[in-house]
């Protein structure tokens, strides 16, 4: 069992790419090392599908939705890639992509805590105005977890 | 002949409802992306925020396009879609015979065939823009194009609210933070 496990969320940005390229620098020479890349996809809402046309018609694009889910698992999957092509082992990569159900913040505390990482490391992008709406991911990351370091690639 | 109109009572509902059945932000935008593109037979669409300061759209949620596109670069809120900054809507109806796009190139390689941006006011201001990505040339009937201003106006009184409830729990975190001891009568 490798003696650091770290977790990445990842969201394809560019600051996500950078968090990615720190990584990279940072640990590709550590064979003690785990990497976990994290991604959340917004489940389709639960529809009442009644026998209405707009209700046909969305049912039969529903299919075009859940493509466009398995795109997002391909993006992370080439993010997996690039860790794979930058001296990581397969046995060191690894990635989960599931449906949010709650803010990405008490998901990432929830995975941490649960699966026991003790490295994280988060992004931001300075000055960025959407945390206005939607909160900070690390104050919340950082307030909530102990006895784990957080790094915070800007 | 007029133009079809593709909103109607239905999907009004039905969007409408993804709203107010979420207390999350980014989940009832992304859950409202999706509904705008499984019921209107889109190709995308994506909602974005404003930042004043960076001239910058941020995008909050999108369903429908690709990585590369959502990461093609900065979209520069004085150069995007006609400079879309303004209280109007602003349609480009035929992307290959518009100049009016930041990023003409990324648009035409998505396959992107019009663009339809809608204002998100609040208190008068624009503070984001609801898009919708159609694969091919569109015509937006005056009754759609009503929809949307009205669907971008409850998306901004969400944003509000999304926002409230952000302070308030910080309030309430600060407050649980109160040790008894500073509480005790002296």
């Amino acid at each position: 069992m490798s003696s650091q496990k770290i977790l990445a969320p990842y969201n394809f940005t560019a600051y996500d790419q950078k968090a990615l390229d720190f990584i990279i620098r940072t640990f590709a020479h550590l064979e003690d090392v785990e990497i976990t890349l994290f991604n959340t996809y917004t489940p389709v809402p639960e529809i009442d599908v009644r026998a209405t046309p707009m209700m046909e018609k969305l049912k039969s694009n529903i299919s075009f939705l859940s493509q466009k889910i398995k795109e997002q698992e391909e993006g992370l999957k080439t993010a997996k890639q690039k860790l794979l092509q930058n001296g990581f082992s397969a046995s060191r990569v690894h990635y989960i992509f599931q449906p949010r159900k709650k803010d990405v913040a008490a998901e990432v505390i929830a995975l941490a805590k649960n699966q026991n990482f003790n490295l994280i490391v988060l992004n931001s992008k300075p000055g960025k105005l959407s945390h206005f709406f939607t909160g900070n991911l690390f104050s919340k990351v950082i307030n909530a977890l102990k006895d784990t370091t957080v790094c915070v690639v800007s | 002949m007029g133009i079809e109109d593709k909103i109607d009572i239905d999907i009004f509902k039905l969007v409408t409802r993804a709203i107010s059945e979420s207390n999350n932000i980014v989940i009832m935008a992304n859950h409202l992306t999706q509904l705008l593109v499984g019921t209107l037979g889109i190709k995308g669409c994506a909602i974005f925020i404003l930042n004043p300061e960076l001239k910058e759209l941020e995008a909050l949620a999108s369903f429908g396009l690709s990585i590369d596109y959502m990461t093609k670069g900065p979209v520069l809120s004085d150069k995007s879609v006609g400079s879309a900054l303004g209280k109007e809507p602003v349609i480009i109806r035929d992307v290959i015979n518009d100049d009016r796009l930041q990023y003409p190139e990324d648009a035409k390689k998505e396959g992107i065939g019009a663009i339809a941006s809608i204002p998100i006011m609040l208190y008068g201001k624009p503070v984001g823009a609801l898009r919708l990505y159609h694969h091919e040339t569109w015509d937006i009937s005056g009754r759609d194009l009503d929809s949307l201003l009205l669907l971008s106006e409850i998306i901004g009184l969400a944003m509000v609210y999304t926002r409230n409830l952000n302070v308030l729990q910080s309030i309430k975190g600060a407050i649980d933070d109160v040790h008894p001891i500073w509480l005790k009568d002296r």
